[in-house]
């Protein structure tokens, strides 16, 4: 008998816990947390215990599939690849290579999504891959981009633990980041000072010192505010503004019409509240903004986010310890899929493809002519999809017939694809419509990286074999890569790729398998004998002065109609996650939210006659979902939420296709909608 | 546990394998991880396990109901540092039988427990409230605890701990501790790997303290029966709790 504790990466949020998975003779029986974890430090979300739970599970895909006369029929490796490849390959010759779209995975490891995005630009030469990050931080890629030259946490996590000040804002951080929240109690427990600022309660929010509700949609409005105050009180940190940026002026300029009365009207927000958050948040010593998917899913996010980075900037609260914004990201490896160029217009390492020199550099490395034009984003080429212009995705670990809004739209666009190929570890609501299904590896079963949300490169490790004939997805890459005849795909184990993706990507200059076994590396780490980069900014921004972004309020996409009098927002709990793939087959994640269900303000209920537990339908002008009520005085009235993991009832069956301009981000957290009894 | 990947891990090996950089310095909860491990493992040889005072109380309560051979595990006593022993307030740390380490004196007080009850009571309940409103259900409290026996767990039952909300609520926290009041041996496991900073081994401390006073019992010796399970003539019950609630 073999028992064996392998110490791995979290495969759910961004926190990037490390645990051990216990393993007796390749069956995986539990989760131990590893107390040595720098980042965890022996403590996990009930996510992180259920783990192994849905590893093993009897519906895990185990064949490749291949659809016969409108069935999936279960047919060998080498046939479903060379079907997959023949395709590509048809399809680039009728219709040219911007015709296919790739899909890279957050869920997949960085070797991966490095060779995914190799496989769409080496390959079939074009820029036509993205993956989920662009519904959920694209605009912090963006915002923060433009405003400091990187877009990632400019913190660590344990450095939560010693601010005195902790902003959140569209986060709820001990559901959605449970052990990043850990550290911020413990900072409360110090005598920090937490601020929330959310439409709705959160359990966070609850213990805040201050916790203040805004419209959903407004958030430019009362980040514009505060910095006016600040600007009026004389709290900014003129030296910081003085040699570290550039455009305060324009700042000013927008900020000086964001007046008490006015930004009440938008917002909701007390004058002398909003006033006492400015002064808190500005006199702190060490203070951290942490926020998510309610400040970035939005038809403006790029703007909100850069209105976030101006208040950092004003006081001076970036670039040393325990002061920056911090953008906490959702998904296991959505930071590293971004590093490692899962993106339409950004080699790995965020080179642009659209500079000539980065671009020469990778042809060199690859031995191949790259395309020049950025390509589609994921909810680009659903719409390109359905008015016929792509006519192939290849969907590595996606389910966008979940995640992405507008679920009808989806549905008829995805139909009109000639090719449509799903690469994932269960049978999705995607993969009932494609016309290959390959079975892959989950985390447990290979090894790779995930690069966590403070830029902590992690290891995972092979635990146990996969299911059947199910292969590690930098296998699949690699074996279409040579099918479809490009040279670069001969890669025996993910270290390898990783030394290959070390070369051309200079943030993980001296990253390698080897170190990160034995150490914690963060990029920026650009060279074998650098120990990695805790804190951002902290001399000179990325990209130099950091820059002022004059940025001012405008209403969401969809705002409150006779029709639909309700703001819908969407989001998560703590049990389930995203779109269910993986909790809703963990026994004791599902038993703890089995159902779907709406939030509902107290007073709304009241009106309408409904009562906590009855069915209800929510409509929004896409569609209808029918689910269960539940009354509450934690949210604000005129707002319903939905958490988006459940298929039967899917919330983004309404939520709304507008797009931010600059980072084509959905805006998930603000469309109107309507509640029917019954 | 052994020093593996830059941390430092839990590890079981096979009789005449090299055990590799072996640490006893990290408070791996190592009877929990066991429990887990042991039923599949149904080859009958024997196990040897690192067994600290609170370790060898908690075997003492495994063996007790059943749950392990008492033939198959072999005990290594491991006297536990100065610095271990301040960090867990342990009152008892120097186990039967030491191979590894040298025996210290355990500390008597725990200033927290003191502070507690110096306070009115309703402070004391304010001071609870806050502490448990910290509470993200993870279930570490009981997930990593080594005498949490029961196949169905009553806070798992919809009655007193209703499904998804966050913070629990104070049920939770009492039905735990009153479900350990005769089992928990203070090992402090609770509290270490609850991500919220409550205390829960002090407010162990307070419970057991009553059921000291009351029952003049203490769990950790296998000789000793739970007064919660003896029949109202004072007799032992026989076989195991919790299979009717
Ligand atoms: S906090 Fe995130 S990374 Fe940590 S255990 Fe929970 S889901 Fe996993
Ligand atoms: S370990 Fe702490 S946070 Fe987790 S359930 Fe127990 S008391 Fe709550």
């Amino acid at each position: 008998m073999n028992v064996e504790h392998v110490l791995t990466t979290c495969p759910y949020c961004g926190t990037g816990c490390n645990f051990f998975l216990q393993v007796v003779d390749d069956r995986l029986i539990g989760v131990v947390p590893c107390k040595t974890d720098e980042i965890s430090r022996g403590q996990l979300c009930i996510k992180g215990y259920n783990a192994h739970a849905f590893v093993q599970h009897p519906d895990r895909l185990k064949t490749p599939l291949v659809r016969e006369h409108g069935e999936l029929k279960q047919t060998s490796w080498e046939a479903a690849l060379d079907l997959l490849a023949g395709e590509i390959k048809r399809i680039k010759e009728k219709y040219g290579p911007d015709s296919i779209a790739f899909l890279a995975s957050a869920k997949c490891t960085n070797e991966e999504n490095y060779l995914f995005q190799k496989l769409a630009r080496a390959a079939v030469q074009t820029n036509n891959v993205d993956h989920c990050a662009r519904l959920c931080h694209a605009s912090t890629v963006t915002g923060l981009l433009y405003s400091f030259g990187s877009g990632a946490m400019t913190n660590t996590i344990p450095e939560f633990e010693n601010a005195d000040c902790i902003f959140v804002t569209g986060s709820n951080t001990l559901e959605a980041h449970p052990i990043i929240g850990a550290r911020m109690l413990k900072a409360l427990d110090r005598g920090a000072k937490i601020i929330v600022i959310d439409p709705r309660d959160t359990p966070l929010s609850r213990l805040a010192h201050i916790k203040l509700s805004q419209r959903p949609g407004s958030d430019i409005a009362w980040i514009n505010g505060m910095i006016k105050v600040i600007i009026d009180e004389g709290l900014v940190d003129q030296d910081f503004v003085k040699t570290r940026t550039t455009d305060f002026d324009k700042l000013k300029d927008v900020v000086k019409d964001a007046t008490p009365e006015k930004v009440e009207s938008i917002t909701g927000i007390k004058p002398a509240e909003l006033a006492e958050v400015a002064r808190v948040y500005a006199k702190a010593d060490r203070a951290m903004i942490a926020y998510a998917m309610g400040v970035t899913q939005h038809s403006n996010g790029t703007n909100i986010v850069e209105a976030l980075a101006n208040l950092a900037m004003v006081t001076g609260h970036i670039g040393s310890e325990s002061n920056g914004l911090n953008p906490l990201r959702g998904q296991c490896n959505v930071q590293g899929s971004c590093d490692s160029g899962g993106l339409p217009n950004l080699f790995p390492g965020y080179q642009r493809v659209d500079d000539e020199k980065a671009r020469a550099k990778f042809e060199q490395a690859w031995d191949v002519k790259l395309p020049a034009k950025p390509g589609l984003t994921l909810t680009c080429a659903i719409k390109e999809a359905a008015v016929g212009k792509l006519k192939a995705m290849v969907i590595f670990g996606e389910n966008i017939m979940m995640s992405d809004p507008d679920l009808g739209h989806v549905e008829d666009a995805i139909k009109e694809l000639e090719l449509l190929a799903v690469i994932d570890i269960f049978p999705t609501e995607t993969s009932k419509f494609a016309h290959i299904v390959l079975p892959a590896a989950c985390y447990a079963e290979k090894d790779g990286t995930f690069t966590n949300t403070d830029r902590a490169v992690r290891l995972i490790r092979k635990a146990v074999n996969p299911p059947g004939d199910a292969w590690p997805d930098w296998k699949i890459a690699c074996e279409l890569g040579k099918r479809l005849g490009a040279k670069g795909f001969d890669f025996s184990s993910p270290a390898e790729v990783m030394a290959e993706m070390a070369t051309v990507t200079p943030i993980y200059g001296g990253i390698d398998h080897d170190r990160l076994d034995r150490e914690v590396l963060r990029w920026p780490c650009p060279s074998k004998d650098h120990k990695g980069t805790r804190i951002l900014h902290t001399q000179k921004f990325t990209k130099g002065l950091g820059t002022f972004a004059p940025v001012d309020h405008a209403p969401p996409a969809e705002t409150p109609s006779d029709e639909y009098p309700f703001i819908l927002t969407t989001g998560r709990n703590l049990f389930q996650y995203h779109t269910g793939t993986m909790t809703r087959r963990s026994s004791k994640l599902e038993r703890e939210a089995p159902e779907p269900y709406v939030e509902m303000n107290k007073g709304d209920a009241k009106r309408l006659g409904i009562s906590e537990g009855d069915r209800v339908s929510v409509s929004s002008r896409r569609g209808t979902i029918n689910l269960k009520a539940r009354v509450t005085e934690r949210i604000i009235p005129g707002s319903i939420f939905i958490p988006f993991h459940y298929a039967e009832a899917a919330a983004n069956r309404l939520t709304n296709a507008a797009l931010d301009p600059e980072s084509k981000i959905p805006e998930f957290k603000v469309c109107a909608a309507d509640v029917q009894k019954g | 546990m052994r020093e593996e990947h830059g941390n430092v891990a839990p590890v079981m090996i096979a009789k005449g394998e090299d055990p590799g950089d072996v640490r006893t310095d990290v408070p791996y909860q190592l009877m929990t991880i066991l429990s887990n491990l042991y039923p599949w493992m149904s080859d009958g040889k024997k196990i040897a396990v690192l067994t600290r005072r609170c370790d060898e109380k908690a075997l003492a309560e495994i063996f007790k109901r059943g749950y392990f051979d008492r033939a198959r595990i072999v005990q290594i006593g491991l006297a536990c540092s100065k610095e271990q022993i301040a960090a867990c307030r342990c009152s008892d740390p120097v186990p039967s039988t030491v191979d590894i380490g040298e025996p210290h004196a355990g500390v008597g007080s725990d200033a927290l427990s003191e502070k507690l009850m110096n306070m009115s009571s309703e402070e004391r309940l304010r001071f609870w409230i806050y502490q448990f409103r910290k509470c993200n259900k993870c279930f570490a409290c009981t997930a990593n605890c080594p005498v949490c026996f029961c196949d169905e767990c009553v806070l798992e039952e919809r009655t007193f701990v209703p499904e998804r909300g966050v913070p629990p609520g104070m049920s939770f926290h009492l039905i735990r501790a009153y479900h350990l009041a005769d089992k928990c041996i203070e090992c402090g496991e609770c509290e270490r790997s609850c991500p919220a900073g409550i205390p829960l081994l002090t407010f162990r401390k307070l419970v057991a303290k009553d059921f000291r006073d009351m029952y003049k019992f203490s769990p950790g010796d296998d000789k000793n029966v739970s007064p919660l399970l003896t029949t109202l003539e004072g007799e032992a019950l026989e076989g195991d709790e919790c299979n009717e609630c």
